[in-house]
């Protein structure tokens, strides 16, 4: 299997922050590969070096065998890409845009062939003001996939959609792939990559910090366990907080401490409360998350993915 | 750039400039400021001020008087020609920099060179149609006087410099555009201030010769004075600075701006600032 993309070291700072942090990737061609990850862990940077908007710091990049940063016309001619903000020519049909857009490929699709693939032929002589949010986005598809590309980027096709119109972008999406181009899909919603996509990268801080398919993420992020109980309140807890690093405290105050090695870590929490006086740790809980539930975690605070090691 | 190259870049520089016009034609806000601001103007200032025109100083006994109009009709031409090239493109670039219209479309094959013909051939189609329009109703409502052959071809050639130069200057002015929301103030400050320096209102001999040395260096100026040995009786040339229509200089300073301005624009354009 040849490689629609490899990249080595990319990295990308702004300022003190590095968004992407010596990230390698090596991508097949002819599958669906999903970059997962929370908000602001890198994704969107990473891809955008991609596709030729931003230029990297350091590292090499090949996508389909051209230098996103020097080829980008040449690259261009056979990439199809869907942005994370949608923004259609207001005055302009979906017909029309696409029938323009198809004038710049060498060997476009029929303009009538994507209206029916992206379910827009109903709405084919609307101006794109009248258009919905999900007609708008169906729109973006149509557009990236109209030039014929070898390779499709996704960046959060379906954010802010509701359950129905997601199941239908799926839709969509399954059937521009069925045609045998390669697909890079971001998204922060881990039921779509495991709809979508044959392989996974998830990232975290600017690093890839897992790569597989759906059951490896699973037996991987299944492994660890979870400790958590409700101190009281007005206990002070910073010497806890001191020792375990990886603690979470939620909403409700709730802490809770996610390790390899339960049996160690909730015989230290018993002493340490004992030591307080504490016979009964409140609401205690020893349970092992499923993914769905370490995904969650990871997404709302990126602390949380590591298992506990005492410092 | 081989042959089927070039054949290629002219042939989406059209495509592009077919859709921008679709698109322009399509809002009824931008069309009006576009085409009916600068007839607005015509017909105020003609209907206002229906004096007649001193006859310069040494040019004989036989020079006709000229009215307002004649007189005017060549600088709101010239404020027509920066409107669609400098005004409403700068603007209009300003705001798809940063609502992402331009990243989307840099996404796809279109060469950078066939994006910048379109959108100078839609400032050119929106030139002619406006200058059309003022033409008919200066000759209909106003009694202006239609040039003669010499005069026609130096119209066409100003617009066709002139028009780009203005373009030029408005895809250099979207780098100084903090905001899409700033676009709109940010280029109308300049081109009321370059309208009142350029000879459109005043002549430009009442100006100090400092000004006369700053609208020199903008395209507007040029447009004006090329557009009034268009509409004014030759002897009105004595009226100019150095008592000559200067063509030939301005025929350099618009080619300077299109050639030096429009390469550089092309080469640091950006096509997104919404991130």
């Amino acid at each position: 299997m040849t490689s629609a993309i490899s990249i080595r070291g990319v990295t990308k700072r702004y300022g003190a922050v590095t968004a992407v942090n010596g990230v390698d990737l090596e991508i097949e061609s002819g599958q669906v590969y999903a970059l997962l990850g929370p908000n602001g862990a890198g994704k969107t940077t990473l891809i955008e070096i991609l596709e030729g908007y931003r230029e990297r710091d350091a590292g090499e990049v090949s996508v389909l065998g051209f230098d996103p940063q020097r080829q980008r016309g040449e690259l261009n001619r056979h990439v199809g890409i869907v942005l994370q903000r949608s923004t259609p020519m207001e005055g302009l049909t979906p017909r029309e845009m696409l029938n323009f857009t198809a004038k710049l490929y060498d060997h476009p699709m029929n303009t009538d062939e994507v209206l029916e693939l992206v379910g827009l032929t109903e709405h084919a002589d609307r101006r794109g003001s009248k258009l919905s949010g999900g007609q708008k986005r169906r729109l973006d598809l149509a557009t990236s996939v109209i030039g014929n590309p070898d390779l499709i980027f996704l960046d959060e096709p379906t954010t802010g959609f509701d359950v129905s119109a997601r199941r239908q972008a799926w839709e969509v999406v399954r059937g521009l792939t069925a045609r045998g181009a390669t697909v890079i899909l971001t998204t922060h919603y881990l039921d779509e990559a495991e709809h979508l996509s044959q392989q996974i990268g998830m990232i975290k801080d600017g690093s890839i910090v897992f790569e597989g398919d759906m059951t490896a993420l699973r037996r991987e992020m299944e492994t660890g366990t979870r400790i958590s109980w409700q101190p009281p309140v007005g206990l002070d807890l910073s010497d806890l907080l001191e020792e375990w690093k990886s603690v979470r405290v939620g909403p409700d105050g709730r802490l809770s401490l996610p390790t390899q090695e339960p049996t160690r870590h909730l015989a230290r929490l018993i002493d340490w409360a004992r030591n307080r006086g504490i016979d009964e740790l409140p609401e205690l809980q020893v349970e092992r998350p499923d993914l769905e539930e370490m995904y969650l975690e990871l997404v709302d605070d990126s602390q949380a993915l590591e298992t506990a090691e005492p410092s | 750039m081989s042959a089927s190259n070039a054949v290629r870049t002219i042939r989406l520089g059209f495509a592009y400039m077919a859709l921008n016009l679709k698109t322009i034609y399509r809002q009824p806000a931008a069309l009006f400021f576009v085409v009916a601001f600068p007839i607005m103007f015509l017909v105020i200032f003609s209907s206002l001020l229906t004096f007649e025109i001193g006859i310069p100083e040494g040019a004989g006994a036989n020079v006709p008087v000229i009215t307002f109009s004649q007189y005017f009709v060549a600088g709101i031409m010239g404020v027509a020609i920066f409107g669609t090239s400098f005004n409403l493109l700068g603007t209009s670039l300003a705001i798809q920099q940063f609502d992402g219209t331009l990243k989307q479309l840099a996404a796809t094959p279109l060469p950078k060179t066939s994006f910048f013909m379109g959108l100078v051939g839609t400032a050119l189609a929106y030139t002619f149609l406006q200058l059309v329009v003022m033409l008919i109703l200066g000759v209909v409502a106003y009694g202006v006087e239609l040039p003669d052959a010499q005069g026609w071809l130096t119209l066409i050639w100003i617009v066709l410099l002139g028009v780009p130069a203005g373009c030029v200057l408005g895809i250099s002015i979207t780098k100084i555009i903090p905001s899409a929301n700033a676009a709109p103030a940010v280029i109308q400050a300049p081109f009321i201030i370059l309208q009142f320096i350029s000879g459109v209102f005043f002549t430009l001999a009442s100006l100090p010769t400092w000004l006369q040395w700053v609208s020199g260096i903008f395209p507007l100026r040029w447009v004006a004075q090329g557009l009034r040995s268009v509409f004014l009786p030759d002897a009105y040339k004595l009226a100019e600075p150095g008592m000559n229509w200067q063509l030939d200089i301005a025929a350099i300073v618009l080619a300077v701006w299109i050639v030096a301005g429009l390469g550089l624009a092309v080469l640091t354009f950006k096509w997104d600032r919404s991130g």
